[in-house]
Protein backbone atom coordinates (compact mmCIF):
# COMPACT_ATOMS: atom_id res chain seq x y z
CA UNK A 1 0.00 0.00 0.00
CA UNK A 2 2.68 2.45 0.41
CA UNK A 3 4.26 1.62 -3.18
CA UNK A 4 0.97 1.93 -4.42
CA UNK A 5 1.09 5.63 -4.70
CA UNK A 6 4.76 5.96 -5.79
CA UNK A 7 3.84 3.48 -8.60
CA UNK A 8 1.00 4.92 -9.55
CA UNK A 9 2.65 7.44 -12.45
CA UNK A 10 4.09 4.51 -14.11
CA UNK A 11 1.56 2.44 -14.51
CA UNK A 12 -1.03 1.79 -16.53
CA UNK A 13 -4.12 -0.51 -17.32
CA UNK A 14 -3.52 -3.31 -19.42
CA UNK A 15 -7.14 -2.13 -21.37
CA UNK A 16 -5.40 1.46 -22.02
CA UNK A 17 -4.39 1.69 -25.90
CA UNK A 18 -0.33 1.69 -25.87
CA UNK A 19 -0.27 4.66 -27.48
CA UNK A 20 0.33 7.03 -24.54
CA UNK A 21 3.45 5.73 -24.18
CA UNK A 22 4.71 4.70 -28.10
CA UNK A 23 3.73 7.72 -29.71
CA UNK A 24 6.63 8.91 -31.03
CA UNK A 25 8.33 6.03 -31.81
CA UNK A 26 7.89 3.68 -35.29
CA UNK A 27 5.22 0.92 -35.64
CA UNK A 28 5.30 -1.73 -32.67
CA UNK A 29 7.76 -4.80 -33.88
CA UNK A 30 4.91 -7.19 -32.50
CA UNK A 31 1.45 -6.08 -32.43
CA UNK A 32 -0.70 -8.15 -30.17
CA UNK A 33 -4.44 -7.95 -30.53
CA UNK A 34 -7.34 -9.11 -28.96
CA UNK A 35 -5.24 -12.57 -28.60
CA UNK A 36 -7.12 -15.39 -27.58
CA UNK A 37 -6.51 -19.08 -26.97
CA UNK A 38 -8.63 -21.77 -25.76
CA UNK A 39 -7.40 -25.56 -25.22
CA UNK A 40 -9.33 -28.29 -24.77
CA UNK A 41 -8.25 -31.02 -21.94
CA UNK A 42 -8.59 -34.28 -22.34
CA UNK A 43 -11.27 -34.66 -20.23
CA UNK A 44 -13.02 -32.63 -22.73
CA UNK A 45 -13.31 -29.52 -20.67
CA UNK A 46 -12.59 -25.96 -22.36
CA UNK A 47 -9.54 -24.16 -20.76
CA UNK A 48 -9.43 -20.38 -21.69
CA UNK A 49 -5.32 -20.00 -21.80
CA UNK A 50 -5.12 -16.23 -23.04
CA UNK A 51 -8.18 -14.15 -23.23
CA UNK A 52 -7.71 -10.64 -24.69
CA UNK A 53 -4.07 -10.16 -24.69
CA UNK A 54 -3.20 -6.65 -26.21
CA UNK A 55 0.88 -5.42 -26.30
CA UNK A 56 2.95 -3.75 -28.38
CA UNK A 57 6.25 -4.22 -28.46
CA UNK A 58 8.57 -1.67 -29.76
CA UNK A 59 12.02 -2.79 -31.63
CA UNK A 60 15.05 -3.00 -29.40
CA UNK A 61 12.59 -3.48 -26.29
CA UNK A 62 13.39 -5.77 -22.86
CA UNK A 63 9.34 -7.33 -22.02
CA UNK A 64 9.64 -9.13 -18.57
CA UNK A 65 6.35 -11.10 -18.69
CA UNK A 66 5.59 -12.39 -14.66
CA UNK A 67 2.85 -14.25 -13.49
CA UNK A 68 1.99 -17.38 -11.19
CA UNK A 69 1.75 -21.34 -13.29
CA UNK A 70 -1.40 -21.27 -15.54
CA UNK A 71 -1.67 -17.53 -16.81
CA UNK A 72 -0.78 -18.73 -19.83
CA UNK A 73 2.89 -16.82 -20.17
CA UNK A 74 4.20 -19.85 -22.08
CA UNK A 75 1.65 -20.05 -23.74
CA UNK A 76 1.73 -16.68 -25.28
CA UNK A 77 5.76 -17.35 -25.83
CA UNK A 78 4.90 -19.83 -28.03
CA UNK A 79 2.20 -18.67 -30.01
CA UNK A 80 4.78 -15.47 -30.89
CA UNK A 81 7.10 -18.54 -31.27
CA UNK A 82 5.04 -19.81 -34.49
CA UNK A 83 4.42 -23.65 -32.28
CA UNK A 84 1.07 -22.82 -31.40
CA UNK A 85 -1.64 -21.05 -32.94
CA UNK A 86 -3.97 -18.73 -31.57
CA UNK A 87 -7.83 -18.89 -31.38
CA UNK A 88 -8.57 -15.89 -31.68
CA UNK A 89 -7.09 -12.16 -31.96
CA UNK A 90 -4.05 -10.89 -33.82
CA UNK A 91 -0.36 -11.46 -33.73
CA UNK A 92 1.43 -9.58 -36.16
CA UNK A 93 5.62 -9.47 -35.84
CA UNK A 94 7.14 -7.12 -38.51
CA UNK A 95 3.63 -6.40 -39.76
CA UNK A 96 3.16 -10.48 -40.61
CA UNK A 97 0.85 -12.26 -38.76
CA UNK A 98 2.85 -15.42 -36.84
CA UNK A 99 1.77 -18.76 -38.32
CA UNK A 100 4.94 -20.42 -38.41
CA UNK A 101 8.03 -20.08 -36.76
CA UNK A 102 10.13 -17.65 -38.08
CA UNK A 103 13.68 -17.37 -39.46
CA UNK A 104 14.32 -14.08 -37.09
CA UNK A 105 13.37 -15.11 -34.14
CA UNK A 106 15.26 -16.97 -31.76
CA UNK A 107 14.30 -18.91 -28.60
CA UNK A 108 15.73 -20.17 -25.55
CA UNK A 109 13.75 -22.90 -23.18
CA UNK A 110 13.90 -23.46 -19.85
CA UNK A 111 15.77 -26.83 -20.56
CA UNK A 112 18.89 -25.91 -22.05
CA UNK A 113 17.75 -28.64 -25.04
CA UNK A 114 20.93 -28.75 -26.47
CA UNK A 115 21.28 -32.29 -28.78
CA UNK A 116 23.50 -34.38 -26.70
CA UNK A 117 25.41 -36.29 -29.21
CA UNK A 118 26.58 -32.94 -30.71
CA UNK A 119 29.57 -30.61 -29.83
CA UNK A 120 28.92 -27.48 -28.07
CA UNK A 121 29.97 -25.69 -31.09
CA UNK A 122 27.68 -27.74 -33.44
CA UNK A 123 24.81 -27.28 -31.10
CA UNK A 124 25.38 -23.10 -31.71
CA UNK A 125 25.46 -24.04 -35.17
CA UNK A 126 22.21 -26.13 -35.65
CA UNK A 127 20.00 -22.87 -36.74
CA UNK A 128 22.21 -22.01 -39.63
CA UNK A 129 23.20 -25.70 -40.36
CA UNK A 130 19.09 -26.41 -40.81
CA UNK A 131 19.42 -23.39 -43.59
CA UNK A 132 22.39 -25.32 -45.27
CA UNK A 133 24.72 -22.37 -44.31
CA UNK A 134 27.91 -23.99 -43.52
CA UNK A 135 29.98 -21.07 -43.92
CA UNK A 136 33.06 -19.91 -42.30
CA UNK A 137 31.27 -16.93 -41.35
CA UNK A 138 28.86 -18.53 -39.33
CA UNK A 139 31.47 -20.55 -38.11
CA UNK A 140 33.54 -17.30 -36.79
CA UNK A 141 30.11 -15.99 -35.56
CA UNK A 142 29.64 -19.05 -33.44
CA UNK A 143 32.95 -19.28 -31.79
CA UNK A 144 32.62 -15.35 -31.33
CA UNK A 145 29.13 -15.85 -29.62
CA UNK A 146 30.56 -18.58 -27.22
CA UNK A 147 34.02 -16.47 -26.60
CA UNK A 148 31.37 -13.57 -25.41
CA UNK A 149 29.82 -16.15 -22.68
CA UNK A 150 33.02 -17.61 -21.65
CA UNK A 151 32.88 -20.66 -23.21
CA UNK A 152 35.72 -20.28 -26.53
CA UNK A 153 36.95 -23.11 -24.45
CA UNK A 154 34.31 -25.12 -25.03
CA UNK A 155 33.59 -25.21 -28.25
CA UNK A 156 34.35 -29.01 -28.70
CA UNK A 157 33.04 -30.06 -25.49
CA UNK A 158 29.81 -32.27 -25.51
CA UNK A 159 27.07 -30.56 -23.50
CA UNK A 160 27.06 -33.36 -20.62
CA UNK A 161 30.49 -31.77 -19.96
CA UNK A 162 29.05 -28.71 -18.76
CA UNK A 163 27.17 -27.55 -15.69
CA UNK A 164 23.65 -26.14 -16.68
CA UNK A 165 24.26 -22.93 -16.58
CA UNK A 166 27.39 -23.49 -18.99
CA UNK A 167 24.23 -25.11 -21.31
CA UNK A 168 21.96 -22.35 -20.98
CA UNK A 169 25.00 -19.93 -22.44
CA UNK A 170 25.29 -22.33 -25.07
CA UNK A 171 21.52 -22.23 -25.96
CA UNK A 172 21.53 -18.61 -25.76
CA UNK A 173 24.50 -18.73 -28.53
CA UNK A 174 22.12 -20.84 -30.61
CA UNK A 175 19.55 -18.76 -30.40
CA UNK A 176 21.68 -15.33 -30.92
CA UNK A 177 22.84 -17.42 -34.18
CA UNK A 178 20.68 -16.36 -37.26
CA UNK A 179 21.21 -12.98 -35.53
CA UNK A 180 17.78 -12.81 -34.53
CA UNK A 181 15.20 -9.38 -34.20
CA UNK A 182 13.13 -10.94 -31.37
CA UNK A 183 14.91 -13.16 -28.94
CA UNK A 184 11.92 -15.24 -27.15
CA UNK A 185 13.05 -16.54 -23.26
CA UNK A 186 10.94 -19.13 -21.55
CA UNK A 187 11.83 -19.06 -18.16
CA UNK A 188 15.81 -19.71 -19.37
CA UNK A 189 17.25 -19.49 -15.70
CA UNK A 190 14.07 -21.39 -13.43
CA UNK A 191 16.26 -24.39 -13.59
CA UNK A 192 19.15 -22.82 -12.23
CA UNK A 193 20.36 -22.40 -8.61
CA UNK A 194 20.11 -18.94 -7.59
CA UNK A 195 23.63 -17.66 -7.62
CA UNK A 196 24.16 -19.14 -11.08
CA UNK A 197 21.17 -17.83 -12.12
CA UNK A 198 22.13 -13.78 -10.94
CA UNK A 199 25.43 -14.16 -12.86
CA UNK A 200 23.05 -15.19 -16.10
CA UNK A 201 21.12 -12.74 -15.68
CA UNK A 202 24.19 -9.78 -15.53
CA UNK A 203 25.50 -11.77 -18.64
CA UNK A 204 22.32 -11.84 -20.39
CA UNK A 205 21.90 -7.53 -19.88
CA UNK A 206 25.45 -7.42 -20.52
CA UNK A 207 25.08 -9.63 -24.12
CA UNK A 208 21.81 -7.42 -24.63
CA UNK A 209 24.03 -3.98 -24.40
CA UNK A 210 26.30 -5.66 -26.98
CA UNK A 211 23.44 -7.14 -29.32
CA UNK A 212 20.47 -4.86 -29.54
CA UNK A 213 17.33 -7.52 -29.75
CA UNK A 214 13.80 -7.18 -28.97
CA UNK A 215 13.19 -9.74 -25.59
CA UNK A 216 10.08 -11.27 -24.82
CA UNK A 217 11.88 -13.14 -21.42
CA UNK A 218 9.36 -14.88 -19.65
CA UNK A 219 9.43 -15.48 -15.58
CA UNK A 220 8.06 -16.56 -12.61
CA UNK A 221 10.32 -14.41 -10.43
CA UNK A 222 9.54 -10.71 -9.84
CA UNK A 223 13.03 -8.88 -9.11
CA UNK A 224 14.22 -10.81 -12.41
CA UNK A 225 11.49 -9.61 -14.69
CA UNK A 226 12.12 -5.79 -12.84
CA UNK A 227 15.93 -6.45 -13.25
CA UNK A 228 16.01 -7.36 -16.84
CA UNK A 229 13.04 -5.51 -18.09
CA UNK A 230 12.21 -1.99 -19.64
CA UNK A 231 8.54 -3.59 -18.76
CA UNK A 232 6.78 -5.85 -16.27
CA UNK A 233 3.77 -7.70 -18.07
CA UNK A 234 2.25 -8.87 -15.19
CA UNK A 235 -0.30 -11.58 -15.94
CA UNK A 236 -3.50 -13.44 -13.79
CA UNK A 237 -4.35 -16.96 -14.31
CA UNK A 238 -7.95 -18.55 -14.93
CA UNK A 239 -8.00 -16.96 -17.81
CA UNK A 240 -4.78 -16.25 -18.44
CA UNK A 241 -4.28 -12.12 -19.18
CA UNK A 242 -2.33 -9.12 -18.68
CA UNK A 243 -3.75 -7.27 -15.42
CA UNK A 244 -0.69 -4.75 -15.52
CA UNK A 245 1.98 -3.26 -17.88
CA UNK A 246 4.41 -1.75 -15.39
CA UNK A 247 7.10 0.59 -16.89
CA UNK A 248 10.61 0.03 -15.09
CA UNK A 249 12.37 3.50 -14.75
CA UNK A 250 15.58 2.39 -13.60
CA UNK A 251 18.23 3.65 -15.48
CA UNK A 252 20.91 1.24 -17.54
CA UNK A 253 23.32 -0.34 -17.28
CA UNK A 254 21.87 -1.72 -14.34
CA UNK A 255 23.64 -4.25 -11.77
CA UNK A 256 23.13 -6.19 -8.85
CA UNK A 257 23.81 -3.11 -7.36
CA UNK A 258 20.00 -1.66 -8.20
CA UNK A 259 18.33 -4.44 -6.50
CA UNK A 260 19.18 -2.93 -3.43
CA UNK A 261 17.95 0.55 -4.93
CA UNK A 262 14.97 2.23 -3.22
CA UNK A 263 13.11 2.14 -6.35
CA UNK A 264 13.56 -1.27 -7.50
CA UNK A 265 11.95 -2.29 -4.10
CA UNK A 266 9.33 0.11 -4.95
CA UNK A 267 8.51 -1.58 -8.11
CA UNK A 268 8.48 -5.15 -7.10
CA UNK A 269 6.29 -4.07 -4.18
CA UNK A 270 4.03 -3.12 -6.44
CA UNK A 271 4.03 -6.11 -8.69
CA UNK A 272 3.57 -8.27 -5.62
CA UNK A 273 0.43 -5.99 -4.74
CA UNK A 274 -0.84 -7.06 -7.78
CA UNK A 275 -0.39 -10.65 -7.11
CA UNK A 276 -2.04 -10.21 -3.41
CA UNK A 277 -0.71 -11.06 -0.14
CA UNK A 278 -2.77 -14.27 0.29
CA UNK A 279 -2.56 -16.36 -2.97
CA UNK A 280 1.57 -16.33 -4.23
CA UNK A 281 0.56 -19.58 -6.40
CA UNK A 282 4.10 -19.91 -7.45
CA UNK A 283 5.16 -16.39 -7.76
CA UNK A 284 8.79 -16.22 -5.74
CA UNK A 285 7.69 -13.40 -3.89
CA UNK B 1 43.58 -41.52 -8.82
CA UNK B 2 41.47 -42.34 -6.15
CA UNK B 3 38.25 -43.73 -7.71
CA UNK B 4 40.84 -45.93 -10.36
CA UNK B 5 42.21 -47.46 -7.45
CA UNK B 6 39.23 -48.12 -5.69
CA UNK B 7 37.24 -49.94 -8.62
CA UNK B 8 40.46 -51.98 -9.18
CA UNK B 9 39.79 -53.02 -5.73
CA UNK B 10 36.34 -54.18 -6.05
CA UNK B 11 37.48 -55.80 -9.44
CA UNK B 12 40.29 -57.76 -7.30
CA UNK B 13 37.28 -58.47 -4.70
CA UNK B 14 34.61 -59.82 -7.64
CA UNK B 15 38.01 -62.26 -9.02
CA UNK B 16 38.71 -63.28 -5.14
CA UNK B 17 35.32 -64.17 -4.36
CA UNK B 18 34.89 -66.38 -7.68
CA UNK B 19 37.83 -68.44 -6.54
CA UNK B 20 36.67 -68.94 -3.09
CA UNK B 21 32.87 -70.03 -4.54
CA UNK B 22 34.65 -72.88 -6.68
CA UNK B 23 37.07 -73.47 -3.91
CA UNK B 24 34.32 -74.15 -1.66
CA UNK B 25 32.37 -75.91 -4.36
CA UNK B 26 35.11 -78.51 -5.27
CA UNK B 27 35.90 -79.39 -1.53
CA UNK B 28 32.41 -79.65 -0.43
CA UNK B 29 32.00 -82.04 -4.03
CA UNK B 30 34.96 -84.22 -2.63
CA UNK B 31 34.16 -84.09 0.97
CA UNK B 32 30.82 -84.96 0.69
CA UNK B 33 31.27 -87.84 -2.25
CA UNK B 34 28.85 -86.01 -4.97
CA UNK B 35 28.21 -87.80 -7.94
CA UNK B 36 29.47 -86.53 -11.00
CA UNK B 37 25.66 -87.11 -12.09
CA UNK B 38 24.35 -85.16 -10.08
CA UNK B 39 27.23 -81.87 -9.50
CA UNK B 40 30.19 -82.39 -11.27
CA UNK B 41 33.38 -80.80 -9.72
CA UNK B 42 35.02 -78.01 -11.18
CA UNK B 43 37.84 -79.79 -11.66
CA UNK B 44 35.72 -82.44 -13.59
CA UNK B 45 34.51 -79.44 -15.98
CA UNK B 46 37.64 -78.22 -16.76
CA UNK B 47 39.01 -81.44 -17.87
CA UNK B 48 36.34 -81.70 -19.91
CA UNK B 49 36.68 -78.62 -21.34
CA UNK B 50 40.07 -79.35 -22.03
CA UNK B 51 40.06 -83.10 -23.68
CA UNK B 52 36.72 -81.55 -25.84
CA UNK B 53 39.20 -79.09 -27.25
CA UNK B 54 42.14 -81.69 -27.63
CA UNK B 55 40.01 -83.96 -29.05
CA UNK B 56 38.64 -81.51 -31.59
CA UNK B 57 35.33 -82.77 -30.57
CA UNK B 58 34.04 -79.74 -29.85
CA UNK B 59 34.72 -77.40 -33.14
CA UNK B 60 32.70 -78.75 -35.57
CA UNK B 61 29.22 -78.11 -33.15
CA UNK B 62 30.81 -74.64 -31.86
CA UNK B 63 31.05 -73.68 -35.48
CA UNK B 64 27.71 -74.80 -35.93
CA UNK B 65 26.40 -73.32 -33.32
CA UNK B 66 28.04 -69.83 -34.15
CA UNK B 67 27.49 -69.34 -37.69
CA UNK B 68 23.66 -69.99 -36.26
CA UNK B 69 23.92 -66.85 -33.82
CA UNK B 70 25.39 -65.20 -35.81
CA UNK B 71 23.24 -65.38 -38.73
CA UNK B 72 20.16 -65.17 -36.62
CA UNK B 73 21.23 -62.63 -34.93
CA UNK B 74 21.84 -60.32 -37.92
CA UNK B 75 19.04 -61.60 -39.87
CA UNK B 76 16.84 -60.62 -36.70
CA UNK B 77 18.24 -57.63 -36.35
CA UNK B 78 17.97 -56.33 -39.90
CA UNK B 79 14.67 -57.24 -40.43
CA UNK B 80 13.41 -55.61 -36.98
CA UNK B 81 15.47 -52.22 -37.50
CA UNK B 82 13.83 -52.09 -40.96
CA UNK B 83 10.13 -53.05 -40.10
CA UNK B 84 10.65 -50.70 -36.88
CA UNK B 85 11.82 -47.60 -39.01
CA UNK B 86 8.97 -48.05 -41.39
CA UNK B 87 6.32 -48.44 -38.52
CA UNK B 88 7.66 -45.73 -37.04
CA UNK B 89 7.86 -43.32 -39.89
CA UNK B 90 4.38 -44.37 -40.68
CA UNK B 91 1.76 -43.70 -37.95
CA UNK B 92 -0.85 -45.55 -40.37
CA UNK B 93 0.69 -48.41 -40.62
CA UNK B 94 1.83 -48.26 -36.72
CA UNK B 95 -0.93 -48.12 -36.17
CA UNK B 96 -2.83 -51.51 -38.20
CA UNK B 97 0.17 -53.66 -37.56
CA UNK B 98 2.06 -53.09 -34.62
CA UNK B 99 -0.75 -54.38 -32.37
CA UNK B 100 -0.60 -57.39 -34.25
CA UNK B 101 2.81 -57.42 -33.69
CA UNK B 102 2.43 -56.75 -29.77
CA UNK B 103 -0.01 -60.09 -30.18
CA UNK B 104 2.41 -62.34 -31.90
CA UNK B 105 5.56 -61.11 -29.43
CA UNK B 106 3.48 -62.99 -26.38
CA UNK B 107 3.88 -66.14 -28.47
CA UNK B 108 6.30 -68.28 -27.40
CA UNK B 109 8.67 -68.79 -29.87
CA UNK B 110 9.98 -71.99 -28.70
CA UNK B 111 6.89 -73.23 -29.02
CA UNK B 112 6.75 -73.10 -32.78
CA UNK B 113 10.18 -74.24 -33.55
CA UNK B 114 9.07 -77.71 -33.92
CA UNK B 115 7.00 -76.05 -37.10
CA UNK B 116 10.25 -74.44 -38.22
CA UNK B 117 11.97 -77.82 -38.31
CA UNK B 118 9.41 -79.17 -40.62
CA UNK B 119 9.66 -76.14 -42.77
CA UNK B 120 12.95 -75.84 -43.36
CA UNK B 121 14.62 -79.01 -42.22
CA UNK B 122 17.56 -80.60 -39.85
CA UNK B 123 20.39 -78.07 -41.44
CA UNK B 124 21.60 -74.55 -40.06
CA UNK B 125 18.87 -72.86 -41.79
CA UNK B 126 15.59 -73.95 -39.50
CA UNK B 127 18.27 -72.73 -36.16
CA UNK B 128 19.03 -69.63 -38.29
CA UNK B 129 15.37 -68.83 -38.81
CA UNK B 130 14.52 -69.55 -34.40
CA UNK B 131 17.25 -67.46 -33.32
CA UNK B 132 16.18 -64.42 -36.12
CA UNK B 133 13.12 -64.70 -34.82
CA UNK B 134 13.48 -64.42 -31.17
CA UNK B 135 16.14 -61.66 -32.08
CA UNK B 136 13.70 -59.91 -33.79
CA UNK B 137 11.06 -58.31 -31.54
CA UNK B 138 12.79 -57.11 -29.09
CA UNK B 139 14.97 -54.98 -31.73
CA UNK B 140 11.29 -54.21 -33.48
CA UNK B 141 10.05 -53.10 -30.24
CA UNK B 142 13.20 -50.65 -29.00
CA UNK B 143 12.94 -48.82 -32.34
CA UNK B 144 9.28 -48.11 -31.96
CA UNK B 145 9.61 -47.29 -28.64
CA UNK B 146 12.61 -45.75 -29.18
CA UNK B 147 11.64 -43.30 -31.86
CA UNK B 148 8.22 -42.10 -29.24
CA UNK B 149 11.19 -41.58 -26.66
CA UNK B 150 12.13 -38.19 -28.75
CA UNK B 151 11.60 -35.66 -26.12
CA UNK B 152 9.27 -33.20 -26.85
CA UNK B 153 11.02 -30.16 -25.61
CA UNK B 154 13.99 -31.30 -28.24
CA UNK B 155 11.34 -31.46 -31.16
CA UNK B 156 9.87 -27.98 -30.04
CA UNK B 157 13.00 -26.52 -30.59
CA UNK B 158 13.79 -28.04 -33.92
CA UNK B 159 10.58 -26.81 -34.89
CA UNK B 160 11.15 -23.53 -33.98
CA UNK B 161 14.53 -23.58 -35.56
CA UNK B 162 12.76 -24.46 -38.67
CA UNK B 163 13.97 -27.75 -39.30
CA UNK B 164 11.96 -29.70 -42.03
CA UNK B 165 10.73 -33.47 -41.08
CA UNK B 166 13.83 -34.81 -42.27
CA UNK B 167 16.43 -32.88 -40.88
CA UNK B 168 14.08 -33.33 -37.55
CA UNK B 169 14.60 -36.96 -38.38
CA UNK B 170 18.46 -37.08 -39.25
CA UNK B 171 19.41 -34.75 -36.52
CA UNK B 172 17.35 -35.59 -33.29
CA UNK B 173 15.08 -38.75 -34.15
CA UNK B 174 17.21 -41.05 -34.96
CA UNK B 175 19.73 -40.55 -32.46
CA UNK B 176 17.46 -40.12 -30.08
CA UNK B 177 16.15 -43.53 -30.64
CA UNK B 178 19.86 -45.19 -30.65
CA UNK B 179 19.64 -45.21 -26.81
CA UNK B 180 16.63 -47.81 -26.68
CA UNK B 181 17.64 -49.48 -30.00
CA UNK B 182 21.05 -50.44 -28.23
CA UNK B 183 18.93 -51.60 -25.40
CA UNK B 184 17.25 -53.86 -27.49
CA UNK B 185 20.66 -55.18 -29.62
CA UNK B 186 22.11 -55.88 -26.25
CA UNK B 187 18.91 -58.30 -25.41
CA UNK B 188 18.72 -59.63 -28.90
CA UNK B 189 22.69 -61.01 -28.33
CA UNK B 190 21.49 -63.04 -25.24
CA UNK B 191 18.38 -64.16 -27.11
CA UNK B 192 20.18 -64.87 -30.29
CA UNK B 193 22.35 -67.66 -28.30
CA UNK B 194 18.80 -69.02 -26.56
CA UNK B 195 17.38 -68.66 -30.09
CA UNK B 196 19.77 -71.30 -32.12
CA UNK B 197 20.19 -73.75 -29.20
CA UNK B 198 16.71 -74.20 -29.20
CA UNK B 199 16.55 -75.00 -32.18
CA UNK B 200 18.90 -77.76 -32.22
CA UNK B 201 17.44 -79.19 -28.91
CA UNK B 202 14.21 -79.95 -31.46
CA UNK B 203 16.48 -81.18 -33.85
CA UNK B 204 19.63 -80.74 -35.64
CA UNK B 205 22.66 -82.89 -37.08
CA UNK B 206 25.51 -80.88 -34.92
CA UNK B 207 25.69 -77.78 -32.68
CA UNK B 208 26.18 -77.32 -29.01
CA UNK B 209 22.47 -77.37 -28.01
CA UNK B 210 22.94 -80.68 -30.39
CA UNK B 211 25.70 -81.68 -28.36
CA UNK B 212 24.32 -81.26 -24.63
CA UNK B 213 21.56 -83.54 -25.46
CA UNK B 214 23.87 -86.17 -26.55
CA UNK B 215 26.01 -85.77 -24.28
CA UNK B 216 22.96 -85.66 -21.46
CA UNK B 217 21.84 -89.06 -23.13
CA UNK B 218 24.83 -90.40 -22.06
CA UNK B 219 25.04 -89.00 -18.61
CA UNK B 220 27.79 -87.15 -19.21
CA UNK B 221 27.33 -84.29 -17.33
CA UNK B 222 30.46 -83.04 -16.59
CA UNK B 223 30.63 -82.68 -20.28
CA UNK B 224 26.66 -81.05 -20.29
CA UNK B 225 28.77 -78.38 -17.96
CA UNK B 226 31.71 -77.89 -20.06
CA UNK B 227 29.25 -76.98 -23.27
CA UNK B 228 27.21 -74.62 -21.00
CA UNK B 229 30.76 -72.57 -20.47
CA UNK B 230 31.13 -72.07 -24.28
CA UNK B 231 27.69 -71.57 -24.59
CA UNK B 232 27.82 -68.61 -22.23
CA UNK B 233 31.50 -67.51 -23.34
CA UNK B 234 29.34 -67.06 -26.62
CA UNK B 235 26.59 -64.97 -25.37
CA UNK B 236 29.22 -62.71 -23.27
CA UNK B 237 31.35 -62.13 -26.67
CA UNK B 238 28.25 -61.06 -28.50
CA UNK B 239 27.09 -59.23 -25.18
CA UNK B 240 30.24 -57.60 -24.55
CA UNK B 241 30.42 -56.35 -28.01
CA UNK B 242 26.80 -54.50 -28.41
CA UNK B 243 27.91 -52.82 -24.88
CA UNK B 244 31.24 -51.84 -26.44
CA UNK B 245 29.15 -50.53 -29.66
CA UNK B 246 27.35 -48.85 -27.52
CA UNK B 247 29.45 -46.77 -25.72
CA UNK B 248 31.14 -45.89 -28.89
CA UNK B 249 27.78 -44.62 -30.84
CA UNK B 250 25.58 -43.62 -27.47
CA UNK B 251 28.85 -41.56 -25.65
CA UNK B 252 26.67 -39.67 -24.21
CA UNK B 253 24.83 -41.62 -22.04
CA UNK B 254 27.18 -42.01 -19.18
CA UNK B 255 24.88 -41.58 -16.34
CA UNK B 256 27.01 -42.15 -13.53
CA UNK B 257 29.93 -39.63 -14.89
CA UNK B 258 29.42 -35.81 -13.16
CA UNK B 259 30.00 -33.39 -14.82
CA UNK B 260 33.81 -32.79 -15.95
CA UNK B 261 33.67 -28.88 -14.91
CA UNK B 262 31.28 -28.19 -12.59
Amino acid sequence: MRTENAVQGQVRRADLLPSAQGAASAAPLIQIAGLEKRFITRSGEPVVALSNVNLDIRENEFISVVGPSGCGKTTLLRILAGLEHATGGMVRAGGEAISAPRDDVGIVFQQATLLPWNTVLSNVLLPVQLKGDRSQAVMDRAKRLLSFVGLGGFVQKYPFELSGGMQQRVAICRALMREPRVLLMDEPFGALDAMTRETMNLELMRLWSEERKTVVFITHSIPEAVLLGDRVIVMSPRPGRISEIVDVDLGRPRSLQTMSSARFGELCGHIRAIFGSDSPMGVSL
Amino acid sequence: MKPQAFSNMHRLQKVLFGIVFLALWEAAGRLFHISDLVLPVPSAIVGKLVSFSVSGLIWPHLYATVVEIIVGFLLGVVSGLVLGVLLSLSPLVERLIYPYIVALQTLPKVAIAPLFIIWFGYGLTSKVIVSALVCFFPVLVSVVAGFHATDKDQLDMMKAFGASKWQTLVRLRVPSALVLIFAGLEIAAVLAVIGAVVGEFVGAQAGLGFLIVTLNFNLDVPGVFAVLIYLSAIGLLLHGLMRFAARRYIFWIRRNDAPVVA
